[in-house]
């Protein structure tokens, strides 16, 4: 399924480490140096202790699904559907929720609580945009 | 210093509506005029009298075609209006009526103007169908950026994750739910204003195209075209008002994280606004003869009817099925005017609160509630929530 059509993302001083580490396939959140809490997206502060020093860690799955969509709708001309959009946690980064694509099944196939790994497909704009991949497929 | 309530020092004095359709012919600043004017009228004022300007949403460039109109300057203009306080609100309305009585009620309006006018339907027409969010700019901004690119091109794509989740945690069925815009439908054919009243069955409602699911066609609201305009008074001017009508009570709290995606309890939704709305008066659900409560889809009326404790968390499902409690006749007649569902896409919660104002009134024709006296209204849910009571004067 293509997911080139659309509407590319703006990218910000914050986001910038994010759209970089997407392209090498690499899936990565914010992690605060003095309480090390896990923050996602990134802000460059702390959304547990409110400290402004936070550097880049990677997230590596598997991850569990906590909801989803399947999308029928062509929302924009030339957008391949149907696609399923998963938002995925990951227990051993709490905090972290991303929201992305579904592959490795069929759409109708997405279930809560569902493993995935984590992924990146070619999106919009030429960025690299992340699309979770069910465990198993 | 007063413990006084400052809503109780306003009153919502008049409404008035555009013509409402699926496409109307006639631009969005003349029906923005075209409501003004009839919601002034309805107040027993003339436009001399109004020394406050608001509206929704305020500057820069809307996600959506149609979806900004009325420019506050240009209404301004047009209306030779002078002004004591005015706001254009692009974030934080919480509810229509919010930051018009907050002014009201620290004396720097005393008649003030909101509207929010919609051409969602034509807009719609000319882009071959209900289009992608965001798509009048080139780069999804700020939260959009987590979502546009990744698909989630449109406000049903991004709430239906919750009904997803709701549905898993509570059990609540389609056919249940169906209920909501069934039920809806049949009080819109009550409304001569309406843009749907053609009768809606379950049935129907469940051959309908999916969009995002759990989220299928009649489960969205209607894009539409229409102005609906609210004045908001001093309550010590009542004596030169038509027919105001009280604010008992209201609230805007986000508690969680604002942002679609990100809100970390999907399956509950409107808790903290509900509950600091209820603190601030002693009247009870239960009191509550009419309930207008946000739909721009289905599942957003599931999230207020639960928060608001209608009934129990994880109850709403079996709370509308038949829909004997919340049609004609029910214990809590709900979305007397159809809704956005079936009414149209008037957003923002002015659709609902002109109905709670006419209800109170008795002067909702066909769909009036015998007796109502107290009103209940609220906006969206999750990153953007408002709830209210409204009471009869």
């Amino acid at each position: 399924m293509d997911a080139t059509a659309g509407i590319p993302p703006d990218v910000s001083a914050e986001t910038s480490g994010f759209w970089a580490a997407a392209a090498q396939g690499r899936l990565v959140a914010e992690r605060c140096t003095s309480c090390e809490a896990f923050s996602f997206p990134p802000r460059g502060a702390c959304r547990r202790c409110r400290g402004r020093a936070m550097e880049e860690c990677e997230i590596t799955g598997p991850g569990v699904v906590y909801s989803y969509t399947v999308n029928y709708q062509a929302w924009l001309p030339g957008l391949a559907v149907p696609f399923g959009i998963v938002l995925v946690e990951f227990p051993a980064c709490p905090g972290v929720r991303v929201a992305g694509r579904l592959r490795g099944c069929a759409p109708e196939e997405a279930r809560i609580g569902m493993a995935v790994e984590v992924g990146f497909e070619p999106g919009p704009g030429g960025f690299s945009i992340p699309s979770f991949v069910a465990v198993g497929a | 210093m007063s413990t006084e309530l400052f809503e109780k020092r306003v009153v919502i004095s008049g409404v008035g509506q555009s013509r409402i359709g699926r496409q109307v012919d006639r631009s969005g600043l003349q029906l923005t005029l075209d409501a003004i004017a009839a919601a002034v009228a309805d107040a027993g004022l003339t436009l001399d009298d109004i020394d406050g300007l608001s509206m929704f949403p305020g500057g820069g460039v809307a996600n959506l075609p149609g979806y900004a109109n009325g420019n506050l300057y240009e209404v301004q203009d047009a209306l030779r209006i002078t002004t004591t306080w005015k706001q254009g609100v692009v974030e934080g309305l919480s509810l229509p009526f919010y930051g018009a009585a907050m002014a009201v009620a620290t004396g720097q309006a005393r008649h003030a103007v909101i509207w929010r006018t919609v051409k969602e339907g034509s807009a719609a027409r000319h882009t071959g169908g209900r289009p992608a969010y965001g798509s009048t700019k080139p780069a999804a901004e700020g939260p959009l950026a987590w979502l546009l690119p990744i698909g989630m091109l449109s406000p049903v794509v991004q709430v239906a994750p919750y009904a997803t989740r709701y549905m898993h945690e509570y059990g609540a069925t389609r056919e249940q739910l169906a209920w909501i815009p069934v039920t809806q439908r049949a009080w819109a054919a009550l409304n001569p204003s309406a843009v749907y009243t053609k009768p809606l069955t379950v049935a129907d409602y469940l051959d309908g195209r999916m969009i995002s699911s759990p989220i299928s066609l009649y489960d969205c609201d209607v894009p539409c075209d229409g102005s609906t305009a609210l004045v908001v008074s001093a309550a010590e001017a009542a004596g030169d008002l038509r027919s105001p009508v009280r604010v008992e009570a209201m609230a805007g709290v986000v508690d969680g994280r604002p942002s679609w995606e990100q809100w970390e309890d999907m399956g509950r939704v409107g808790y903290a606004t509900a509950a600091a709305m209820w603190a601030r008066t002693s009247l009870r659900p239960g009191d509550v003869d009419v309930a207008q409560l946000y739909d721009g889809f289905t599942i957003e009326c599931v999230w207020w009817l639960e928060a608001m404790g209608f009934c129990g968390t994880g109850e709403a499902g079996a709370f509308v099925e038949g829909g004997s409690r919340i049609g004609p006749g029910g214990v809590l007649p709900l979305n007397t005017w159809g809704g956005q569902l079936s009414g149209g896409r008037l957003h923002a919660a002015f659709g609902h609160t002109a109905e709670a104002v006419r209800q109170l009134r008795g002067e909702a024709g066909a769909r009036q509630v015998p007796g109502a006296s107290v009103a209940a209204v609220t906006n969206v849910g999750g990153y953007e929530a408002g709830a209210a009571l409204l009471t009869r004067w």
